[in-house]
């Protein structure tokens, strides 16, 4: 992908994400094209939620700002195999109705500290299906976060021409 | 129309032809165009110029769609290119898709494919080292493939005629198994590796380990600066072709260079058929090709034709190259062609840690990848029950580390503070493999391409020595780290096939005996001498140095060859 068709996607994800809402929800279907994975708004939703929690807004950016729910739809749309498509579906359900019975609420409804402390638990709650789909949202969402524009800019700079070498650099 | 035709054969006549635009043609580029010759370089891909036809070169990680990896859809339809290191969302464009260009495996090889102007030259991994006296001895002195027709003191100037111009970065080591050359400064090993550089040097005798020779420019020379290339700048993101021309393509160096003399016409889209031959006169008269765009045959003619379209390609060109003369391809009475094929064998890793030196790290980015331990094996006599040796190379470096274990600002914090790790120290294996018989390539009798070109068969295997060979690779270096302080030793075998390497070589060798070999000792085919083979096809053995800088060297000395034998009248 060239720069330009880089940023048009950009503007694309932005703009779909800050109108649809405004909308009268007609599509019900996610706000990025997925070729294999089949997403209504509602599981873009708590997807924008689960990453947001993982990574939440403090005094820098955090997974909603940085869409990262919509990179992480990217990811499994395009690079996984259609067995962790499925899984991952599955799991997005699987997920809702978990937190909705730990939670005695629909995830969004519930507090941050509540959210996190239940995704804490997610990895020993016994569901094998859901282990598997928050360990792959978890993996795309720290990769999605690390290769940012706005960390590889502001916070882990990553430097495109080093233009030096020194193996004997002090730490 | 009489006149027409006459008129279309004058320009279709040049007075040498070159097959392949990859590291060895560009070369012969260079050379025939230096000397004045009207030269018409054929590659069968599309065109790709320097810098402009980079699309990925200056993108951020966050600018490709998917962080540099590959669609589940790409790696189902392209197994064989997948397998490669170097194919990535920033490179894949430069390598060819399994399904556009499919042969036929006899036994598993991967057969990995750059198809474009400049062909794997932009993609190489840009490790340079000399042949050594020992090398072109090997097969006399062991009793394999055939007797190499040339020895060091033959193509040591050429390699010296070659470094210059490409820049070569090293140092003076002075290992005899590894010549030193004319070098560019090294780039220095880093703590750990400069400390088990000392622990070797101390412990063993004949055991090296040195900073890694590579094509990088690490103090450009005017020569470099004429070419349009300034100093490398330690980006390590060469096989997306690189901007500044910091390592050596034909893209970057010897095309434009021969584009500059006003001798060169440069025609991408040209599949070769086959090499024409006139039996009235013994010579090769020219090519014929197949235009990709037009599906056009045409024919070129030159009083000397040099094929460097990659080892396989070559074997494959020649095979199909049949005329009354020779029914089973150019200069095939031997029935040789497309026998002897090998390869590096690859298939070894071993890993583990330093807790010394920590008041140290590593800043920047290291473009020759850290040190190279040259063969020490069986070099004044044979040592072990195999023959030959392996090459290793090594690194150092230490990973900053994220703790990925929380949620929330935990996990944000864990991320955003890395603590460094200890050393990390790697090595991978790069051994020799004895060219056999059975290793071979040949034409399917039916199949053939979408430019009507028979499809390659490939049937080319490991045998019982290279797993000899790997064993003793794990051993020596097992107890090199252990008289290091290296911790946590894992070796690692790495079931790739053969191929992967990128290494193939063979099938049209070098020898003294047209009886045994398909070219003589300066590359021509023994039955058409006007034909010239100086890519990896022409090797007769393998050694374990990085071979594309001796095809630059062999293509220098082999074009000197042509030019003067021209001007004798002799081709």
């Amino acid at each position: 992908m060239n720069r330009r068709s880089a940023v048009r996607t950009l503007l694309y994800i932005a703009g779909g994400t800050l109108v649809l809402p405004a909308c009268f929800h007609e599509s019900r279907k996610a706000t990025i094209a997925l070729a294999n994975l089949s997403v209504t708004e509602a599981d873009e939703a708590l997807l924008e939620e689960l990453v947001e929690t993982l990574v939440p807004a403090t005094d820098t950016a955090g997974g909603k700002e940085l869409l990262l729910h919509l990179f992480v739809l990217k990811m499994i749309d395009d690079c996984h195999s259609p067995e962790d498509q499925q899984a991952f579906t599955k799991g997005l359900a699987t997920f809702s109705s978990w937190s909705q019975k730990e939670l005695g609420r629909s995830f969004a409804e519930a507090g941050i500290d509540e959210r996190t402390a239940l995704l804490g638990k997610a990895p020993d709650s016994g569901d094998s299906n859901l282990v598997q789909f928050y360990g792959l949202v978890k993996r795309r969402t720290i990769q999605g976060y690390m290769n940012s524009q706005y960390v590889m800019t502001n916070l882990v700079k990553y430097e495109l021409v080093p233009g030096r070498y020194n193996g004997y650099f002090p730490v | 129309m009489a006149n027409i035709a006459v008129d279309s054969v004058k320009d279709r006549t040049f007075d040498a032809i070159v097959i392949g635009s990859g590291a060895s043609g560009g070369w012969a580029a260079k050379e025939f165009t230096e000397k004045g010759l009207k030269t018409l370089v054929l590659e069968r891909g599309r065109d790709v110029v320097h810098v402009k036809d980079y699309p990925t070169t200056n993108l951020y990680p966050y600018e490709l769609e998917h962080r540099g990896e590959m669609t589940f859809q790409d790696r189902q339809l392209n197994p064989i290119a997948n397998r490669c290191y170097a194919y990535r969302e920033d490179s894949a464009h430069f390598f060819v898709k399994d399904e556009e260009h499919p042969y036929i495996q006899d036994k598993e090889f991967d057969w990995l494919r750059g198809y474009q102007v400049g062909g794997k030259s932009l993609l190489w991994a840009r490790q340079t080292q000399r042949w050594s006296a020992y090398d072109f001895e090997g097969p006399a002195r062991d009793g394999f493939a055939v007797d190499w027709p040339i020895r060091y003191n033959d193509i040591a100037p050429w390699y010296s005629y070659v470094e210059r111009f490409v820049g070569i970065s090293g140092n003076r080591d002075g290992v005899a198994t590894l010549p030193d050359g004319e070098f560019l400064p090294a780039y220095p090993l880093n703590a750990a590796e400069d400390h088990f550089r000392k622990a070797v040097d101390n412990h063993y005798k004949g055991r090296h380990v040195i900073s890694a020779r590579c094509a990088h420019l690490s103090q450009p020379q005017p020569i470099h600066i004429q070419q349009g290339r300034v100093q490398c700048q330690n980006r390590t993101l060469c096989q997306r072709g690189c901007p500044f021309g910091g390592y050596f393509s034909s893209n970057s160096s010897t095309l434009p260079w021969a584009q500059k003399t006003g001798n060169l016409t440069l025609r991408p889209f040209s599949v070769v058929h086959s090499i024409l031959y006139d039996k009235d006169t013994g010579k090769a008269t020219g090519v014929k090709i197949v235009d990709t765009n037009s599906k056009e045959e045409l024919e070129f003619y030159a009083k000397v034709i040099f094929v460097n379209a990659s080892t396989l390609n070559t074997n494959l060109i020649l095979l199909n190259s049949t005329s009354e003369r020779f029914p089973n391809g150019l200069g095939n009475d031997n029935g040789l062609l497309g026998k002897y094929v090998a390869f590096h064998n690859y298939t070894a890793r071993i890993s583990a840690e330093y807790d010394g030196l920590l008041q140290y790290k590593t800043d920047g980015r290291n473009p020759a990848g850290g040190g190279y331990i040259p063969n020490f094996r069986n070099v004044d006599r044979q040592e072990t029950d195999f023959l030959r040796g392996w090459a290793a190379a090594f690194g150092a470096s230490r990973q900053e580390m994220r703790d990925t274990n929380g949620v929330g600002t935990g996990l944000k914090e864990g991320l955003l503070t890395p603590t460094l790790s200890n050393w990390r120290v790697h090595s991978h294996m790069m051994a020799e493999t004895i060219p056999k018989e059975s290793n071979q390539v040949w034409l399917d009798s039916d199949k053939k391409d979408a430019w009507g070109v028979p499809m390659l068969h490939i049937s080319v295997a490991y045998d019982d020595s290279d797993w000899q060979r790997r064993q003793d690779y794990y051993d020596r270096m097992t107890e090199m780290y252990e008289t290091a302080g290296f911790t946590n030793i894992q070796t690692m075998d790495d079931n790739r096939r053969p191929g992967n390497d990128i290494h193939e070589m063979g099938g049209v060798r070098m020898g003294h005996d047209p009886k045994t070999s398909l070219v003589n000792k300066w590359h021509q085919l023994h039955l058409c001498k006007n034909v010239y083979v100086t890519d990896g096809a022409c090797m007769t053995s393998t050694a374990t140095q990085n071979p594309t800088l001796t095809y630059m060297a062999f293509t220098a000395r082999a074009v000197d060859h042509a030019v003067n034998e021209l001007k004798k009248g002799d081709l």
